[in-house]
């Protein structure tokens, strides 16, 4: 889960690293009690807010309400705005990078930092990657202080005592607090110290677990400042917790497994249809997650015709097809469906679904072939 | 031969008492695997289809020689679980569990590397050698024993792909799937290293997906080492850029993470490229496997 910037500012603040004084504003009153001049920030969780005129220094109270006003009107990158988080304006000498995160590439952690901060850091890595510092750490040994003056050393600052609580911040947040990512662009060093002044952090959803409670919090703390159109099945698939893309063609797709699910996406594309979705079952019970795919998938109007390609490793067909025919006997169906079954109690499922004019297949390419046909009529 | 495991693989399954572990051991033993030992925590004593379970790995081990571990064990204890595997010296786990924290995995895979073993996973299905021995979740009646490998990120096109070779009488030596990412114990690379210095494989197929790197090494490693054909393909050629695509890691994130970028990589590397399993099994026909 990406945190939005005041969430994750408040977790560097509880491990130690400094950040600017703010408030949040969510209407003008709150605007009463600033010092000026303030910076306002738009509290929506895309990059490059800056360039999208989503952060701005407002010098006095009219300024800040005519910013506001404006601001709360804006969509940005196809956000709502409706959080602004106020922050008093600092003396900036010298702005730094410096990023914690897991690199997939050799499986460790790493510290990323860079002289160059407050820039687009992976604009910067392409164009100049000699100004990227790269450590590796690793994660059974644990971040060292030497680690940290060796930072300190390429980055050409003192390794003093706030720079290592900043860094040993970082990684506490990373690696105790199940962040995936812990970002600071840029630290600034200003006249009274190391700070904060923009935070990216995303939590690992499946630690949620072990955050007692806190994944839930936070989520919950910006359900609400968080407003994007959402489509009728994006919210049913959330809802259902069901993986679920929506696309711009009219066949509608649901597969039992990812792998299966992007090649019947891809056949469709060949014989020259257009997927409406991409949408897979996964490890979910198969009847109830069957039932709930075909209501996401349907919720689409723009589906003309339906595919389900079902290879039934893990899971049984009876069990899926229990699934479909429960959903046609409760909502019927508008349009053609073309299925194709095969593996653990394929026939039992091809049965089950018979009286419903489904006459299952067991090759994939030529159910795909079906399915678009009927979706060029 | 086949790679990793076979006939003779002494196999210990943890989390061997949960609904998912008992039934899918099984299924295992049904089909040949040589299971020995089973283990979980507080369930020591008991056993399951004739197989004895232990408490502790370490207990297991003392009373069997065991050449390769499963765990079923569910995401919140498997790091723990793991990690004992490890530390008790069996060299090769198969990590089923979803949904293990990116930490924990980091820990895993590291703790691996530095005991001198080896990771299959996490949320892998297993590998299986057709006739021999099954390690893992595969549908194997769609599968035969044959002279094809195959190596795939995702479970279901490895089946998919399985039954379309078997259904032209094309076997396989074994079916590996590494597991959906985004952090890998074993890679595609290090699969392929395993094919090519196993006598009775003829000709690779190599399964992947959107995102990630992992195509773009086996690449490289195909033009320096590979002496035997590889067929790639690669899923999700038409994922729109950012959306996650079942797996975690499935996200097109530039252009490297793109299937065009890794068809192309592999391409010149000296791989076949196909788009379908049909036209997978037109060019091993072709090849002459």
């Amino acid at each position: 889960m990406k945190l939005l910037e005041y969430q994750a500012k408040k977790i560097l603040s509880e491990n130690g690293i400094p950040i600017p004084e703010g408030r949040l504003i969510e209407k003008k009153s709150d605007l009463a009690d600033i010092a000026f001049p303030s910076v306002l920030k738009a509290q929506i969780p895309v990059g490059g807010r800056g360039k999208a005129g989503a952060v701005r220094v407002a010098r006095d109270k009219a300024e800040a309400e005519a910013i506001t006003a404006e601001l709360f009107a804006a969509n940005v990158k196809g956000f709502a705005i409706n959080t602004l988080l106020a922050e008093s304006a600092v003396n900036i000498e010298k702005e730094i990078y410096i990023c914690c995160l897991n690199d997939k590439e050799n499986n460790r952690p790493m510290v990323i930092a860079s002289k160059e901060g407050g820039v687009d850091i992976e604009q910067l890595a392409n164009e100049s990657p000699e100004k990227i510092i790269r450590k590796r750490i690793d994660p059974l040994v644990g971040l060292m202080e030497f680690d940290i003056r060796d930072l300190a050393a390429s980055l050409a600052i003192p390794c003093d005592k706030a720079f290592i609580a900043v860094v040993n911040g970082l990684w506490s947040i990373l690696r105790s607090q199940d962040a995936t990512l812990v970002e600071i662009n840029p630290l600034a060093i200003t006249d009274t110290g190391l700070m904060a002044l923009d935070g990216k952090i995303i939590l690992d959803d499946n630690g949620a677990f072990r955050s007692n409670g806190r994944l839930t919090e936070i989520q919950s703390d910006q359900k609400d400042r968080i407003i994007k159109e959402k489509s009728e099945p994006e919210r049913l698939a959330e809802t259902y917790d069901i993986s679920y893309v929506l696309l711009d063609g009219d066949i509608g797709i649901i597969a039992d497994g990812a792998g299966t699910g992007m090649l019947t996406l891809d056949l469709v594309k060949d014989l020259g249809g257009k997927p409406a979705n991409f949408c897979e079952m996964g490890g979910k019970a198969a009847a109830e997650a069957a039932e709930q795919a075909m209501e996401i998938v349907l919720a689409n109007p723009n589906v003309k015709s339906l595919l389900i390609s079902l290879i039934g490793g893990l899971t049984r067909m009876d069990q899926v097809a229990e699934g479909i025919d429960a959903y046609l006997k409760k909502n019927g169906c508008r349009l053609p469906v073309s299925v194709r079954m095969c593996g653990t109690k394929a026939e039992e499922g091809a049965r089950i679904l018979s009286p419903h004019g489904i006459e299952a297949k067991a090759d994939l390419f030529e159910t795909a072939k079906m399915a678009v046909q009927y979706g060029g009529r | 031969m086949a790679i990793l495991i076979d006939q003779n693989t002494r196999i210990l399954v943890q989390g061997i008492t949960g609904n998912v572990g008992s039934f899918q051991t099984r299924i295992m033993k049904e089909y040949g695997s040589n299971i020995v030992a089973g283990v979980t925590p507080g369930k020591g004593g008991q056993n399951v289809d004739g197989i004895p379970v232990y408490n502790l790995v370490a207990e297991a081990v003392r009373e069997h020689r065991i050449d390769a571990a499963i765990s079923f064990v569910p995401a919140p204890f498997a790091k723990n679980a793991a990690l004992e595997i490890l530390a008790a010296g069996i060299p090769f786990l198969v990590l089923t569990t979803e949904g293990i924290p990116e930490n924990d995995i980091i820990d895993i895979v590291r703790y691996a590397e530095l005991t001198g073993n080896r990771v299959l996973g996490p949320d892998t299905p297993g590998l299986i050698s057709p006739g021999k021995c099954k390690l893992g979740v595969h549908p194997h009646q769609m599968l035969k024993e044959g002279p094809v490998g195959i190596v795939s990120k995702s479970g279901s096109l490895s089946y998919e792909v399985g039954r379309v070779l078997t259904d032209a009488g094309i076997g396989q030596t074994s079916v590996v799937g590494i597991g959906g990412g985004p952090v890998w114990g074993t890679t595609h690379e290090e699969v392929l290293k395993e094919f090519e210095n196993d006598p009775e494989t003829k000709a690779i197929v190599l399964l992947g997906e959107v995102g990630g790197k992992l195509e773009h090494h086996a690449a490289k490693f195909i033009k320096s080492h590979m002496t035997k054909p590889v067929v790639a393909m690669i899923v999700g050629r038409s994922a729109p850029e950012g959306a996650q695509m079942g797996h975690a890691g499935a996200i097109v994130e530039g252009e490297e993470g793109t299937a065009a970028s890794k068809l192309k990589a592999l391409k010149q590397a000296g791989a076949h490229t196909a788009t379908t399993p049909h036209e997978i099994v037109e060019i091993l026909q072709r090849i002459g496997v």
